[in-house]
């Protein structure tokens, strides 16, 4: 009989590409999150409104249809403009649902792996604290882009094969718009949730302080205004940064801005830099004792 | 006859009948013990009871059953007992912003001593365990060895004749170890009675007079190490292992001998085992042969004549939660 | 015999605080051992060579390559067993590991292959499937062994591996160790305050003082030399017997009521120090040869 013995083997197989190496850490994270049938689920409903306004850009081009519900007096074309307004709306509401799904996700991305010190094990390996962030922030970018941007191009796309001609040329900005819009307020998003998960341990308190960073500013920037009449106050406020590119960039001569398009990118400039920067203080291999 | 009786009681930790039961969870079961002063170390696997056994000497939890007597005094009178019990955890914390200097002396006050004796007795605990330069400094910004000397002067300070440690020597340098030892030994000479508990078994068995080992909440054994060994062992023969140029030759003339049950060569020819049920008549034996014939002895070493081949044998690796 | 680490006027400072001081040194063993009072800078030393901190001066090779530029591929063949607790603790065993292996390198499925051959190899069996938040200090320990071997590294970093084990457990760690050493595939570097530990595992000791290095001994070679020094445990009448032993011109002492320790003199064998046991009935229970055991070139090495 033979007898087999387990020693210590080095690994001679081949390794992975390096730059590839971040996406590791998105790849765990779902696997754990989609076990949950209620996370499934929350997913699941954000495609409600997409398949919506999916809908109705094929009923605002086919009024035929409609006339087989029975609903004859209806001028879907003058009561649903598909223009600016109509994929601001979308994106709007879509990026909502991203920011409950970041309260959801958020807050433990970074906690968890500093409540018991395992930074040291990540960063003594082939893999820098840039590529950890990178990896973290992928997590939500890729999560909530899927939700966003990604199918409000796709109603774009459809719209314009609808509408035939030259519309996609005439309306390119909305494209750029939706993707533009979407991504830089993910990104502040996700660096926000990761910034206060690496600062907060407690899960309630960090996705408290998600709230409270979109909430608060308002009233704070309108009683500036009130009292020193300036709209200064507003440059501390991520959601009004957010509302006035749209207003840029989706061209909606409807709406009030109080801040100009480059404010805004400054305030989402500023808040990123100060997100990367609590973050470089607390992704660290070792703790620094004064 | 009584006199005796109660003078002793008056030197002694005393263990009657006593058991620990945290709801349906066993912490220890009818233990038995009897303590005099000097250093007894307390040996077993994690969450066998040695931790409740310190809490129950220093009252900070009561029995479920059973009568705890130190020194003469109750747990259950708490005022009496912490003067005369010093107690350092396992734990590393600390409450913050102090230094140790205060550390120290904070407990000290505790005990009503006026600022002036505490000043003396908190420099006095400082000294002895060699933290005078760093007194003053934050213990914030102490190294895990500094932390653990820190709490050890904070248990000792106000001199009691109890000192109930919990591995005191954990993340000591092997210098700050082996200085430790000798204060230990130190106050165990003063007549202290010493309670350390500790995972270093050979650490164990250089500075205790006694041992108790425990395992899953009951008392396995107690006594000095090589006295538990002869109790225990009796139907274990003692093996020793001895390195000579004449192996063979040796074994042939041992094994001729009453005391020696077995004898096996090791296998590269240098040396060989030997399983004797009489030690003394083997070692007496082990002389002769070394003269008569003229051999060269290398090394030896009884293979289990040392408290990590009892806890071996009684405990083994059956301890604890391990999976 | 190319050296596995290289110091070289390594320097490393924390704001103005300066920890290692332009250290130089050449490491060959299969097992070094790390030792030093606390504060001497271990840790940071561990951590340089890692790259977690940058040179503010010199260098040190590990395998050849530089700290200062190779870092990366260094940190693809070493392995990292911290000396605090580190784990994710709503993970289960096997999940951290293999995500560990992963970050390493490995592709998925080798990765789950060697994650489950490293806990079988540290020994935990079902437990592996279990959260890490629900682990002994034991277990944590085997944890955090099974991350550092997972990639098969050839250089693996142990800070005080053997750190609240109980006896077993310690036993256990330590022929892990010694197993680790002896396949021939990985060198490990040991730090430990237990010189009993390093003396039974390590073939070479790295000692640190103040941040500089005290001394860099080969216990190989100390176990090989001079050979004059025997230890004995003894039963019966000692104090005499220990006497007779200088009569014969002996250098000796007695450590403890049945301890021996003496300096064979010139021309003496050991059955000559039997003969005067077997005229005094005293047993000689324990004997053997006593390099300078690494207490007391540790101890030597603090002095200076």
């Amino acid at each position: 009989m033979a007898v087999y013995e387990h020693t210590y083997k080095p690994y001679e197989g081949k390794l992975t590409p390096a730059w590839s190496r971040f996406l590791v850490l998105p790849r765990y994270v779902y696997q754990d999150l989609f076990k949950y049938k209620l996370f499934i689920a929350l997913f699941v409903v954000c495609y409600v409104c997409p398949l919506i306004y999916a809908v109705l850009i094929y009923l605002r081009h086919n009024t035929s249809a409609l006339a087989a519900f029975g609903v004859t007096s209806f001028d879907i074309a003058r009561e649903l403009p598909i223009g600016g307004g109509f994929f601001f709306a979308f994106t709007n509401i879509q990026t909502w649902l991203a920011f409950i799904m970041t309260v959801i996700i958020g807050p433990v991305l970074i906690s968890r792996d500093l409540a018991n010190n395992a930074l040291p094990l990540y960063l003594c390996r082939p893999f820098t604290r840039f590529e950890y962030i990178a990896g973290k922030m992928s997590v939500l970018l890729i999560l909530l882009s899927l939700i966003t941007w990604v199918p409000g191009l796709l109603l774009f796309l459809f719209n314009s094969y609808l509408e035939g001609g030259g519309w996609i040329a005439e309306n390119w900005y909305i494209a750029t718009a939706i993707f533009t819009l979407s991504v830089s307020w993910l990104a502040l998003l996700a660096l926000l949730s990761m910034a206060f998960s690496a600062w907060i341990k407690w899960r309630t308190a960090a996705s408290a302080a998600l709230f409270a960073i979109l909430i608060i500013p308002t009233p704070i920037g309108f009683a500036i205004q009130g009292l020193f009449g300036t709209t200064v106050g507003h440059l501390l406020n991520p959601a009004m940064a957010f509302g006035s590119l749209a207003k840029h960039l989706f061209r909606l001569d409807w709406m009030d801005a109080f801040l100009t398009e480059g404010e805004s990118w400054f305030v989402f400039a500023a808040y990123a830099a100060v997100c990367l920067f609590m973050l470089s203080r607390k992704v660290r291999a070792y703790e620094v004792v004064s | 006859m009584i006199q005796s009786q109660i003078s002793n009681l008056k030197s002694e930790i005393v263990f009657e009948d006593v058991s620990k039961f945290y709801g349906e969870i066993l912490g220890v079961n009818r233990v038995n013990l009897t303590i005099a002063p000097g250093i007894t170390s307390l040996v077993g696997p994690n969450g066998s009871g040695k931790t409740t056994l310190m809490n129950l000497m220093t009252g900070l939890i009561q029995p479920t059953r059973g009568r705890i007597s130190i020194l003469g005094i109750a747990p259950s009178d708490p005022q009496a007992l912490f003067r005369k019990v010093g107690y350092c955890g396992q734990f590393d914390s600390f409450p913050k912003g102090m230094t140790g200097y205060e550390f120290v002396k904070s407990f000290l006050s505790v005990h009503g001593l006026s600022n002036k004796e505490a000043e003396g007795k908190t420099w006095r605990a400082i000294e002895r365990v060699d933290l005078v330069e760093a007194a003053h400094r934050k213990v914030a910004a102490y190294s895990k060895g500094m932390r653990q000397r820190i709490r050890l002067a904070q248990a000792i300070a106000h001199d009691p004749a109890v000192m109930i440690l919990d591995e005191p020597l954990n993340g000591l340098d092997p210098m700050a170890r082996a200085e430790t030892i000798r204060l230990f030994r130190q106050l165990a000479q003063e007549g202290q009675h010493l309670i350390v508990s500790s995972h270093i078994l050979h650490e164990v068995d250089k500075m205790s007079d006694r041992v108790v080992l425990i395992n899953n909440g009951y008392i396995l054994a107690e006594g000095g190490v090589t006295g538990v060994r002869e109790e225990k062992m009796e139907e274990h023969p003692m093996q020793i292992m001895i390195r000579c140029d004449r192996p063979q030759e040796f074994a042939a003339r041992v094994f001729a001998s009453d005391s020696v049950v077995e004898a096996t060569l090791h296998p590269d020819k240098q040396g060989l085992f030997i399983k004797t049920r009489n030690a003394d008549a083997f070692y007496q034996l082990l002389n002769r042969v070394v003269v008569e014939n003229g051999m060269n002895i290398e090394s030896v070493s009884p293979v289990d004549d040392d408290l990590n081949a009892v806890y071996h044998y009684l405990i083994g690796s059956n301890g604890g939660g391990q999976s | 015999m190319n050296p596995i680490i290289e110091l070289d006027q390594l320097r490393i400072e924390f704001g103005k605080r300066r920890i290692l001081h332009d250290i130089k040194g050449a490491l060959h063993g299969r097992c070094i051992g790390l030792l030093g009072p606390n504060g001497a800078g271990k840790t940071t030393l561990i951590h340089t060579l890692l790259g977690f901190h940058k040179p503010a001066a010199g260098t040190a090779r590990i395998f050849g390559r530089d700290i200062r530029t190779e870092i990366k591929e260094i940190r693809t063949y070493a392995g990292y067993m911290p000396e605090r607790d580190s784990f994710i603790a709503n993970q289960t065993c096997v999940h951290f590991v293999r995500l560990m292996a992963e970050l390493s390198g490995l592709p998925s499925e080798a990765a789950l292959e060697r994650a489950h051959e490293a806990l079988f190899y540290v020994g935990l069996g079902e437990a592996r499937y279990r959260k890490l938040g629900t682990y002994s200090l034991g277990m944590k320990q085997l944890a955090k062994l099974a991350q550092a071997i997972v990639h098969g590294p050839k250089l693996i970093f142990l800070d005080e591996p053997t750190n609240g084990l109980d006896p077993p457990a310690r036993k256990r760690m330590l022929e892990l160790i010694r197993e680790v050493r002896d396949s021939g595939s990985a060198s490990v570097v040991f730090s430990s305050h237990l010189l009993r530990d390093v003396e039974e595992c390590c073939d070479e000791v790295l000692i640190m003082k103040d941040g500089r290095i005290a001394a860099i001994c080969d216990l190989e070679e100390e176990r090989r030399a001079n050979r004059r020094f025997v230890e004995m445990e003894t039963r019966g009448a000692t104090p005499e017997f220990a006497l007779a032993i200088g009569s014969l011109g002996c250098e000796y002492a007695m450590t403890g009521e049945q301890r021996v320790k003496l300096v064979m003199s010139d021309g003496l064998e050991v059955r000559d120090i039997y003969k005067l046991a077997a005229e005094r009935n005293v047993q000689i229970r324990r004997l053997n040869y006593k390099r300078d055991s690494l207490e007391d070139i540790f101890l030597k090495a603090m002095e200076q």
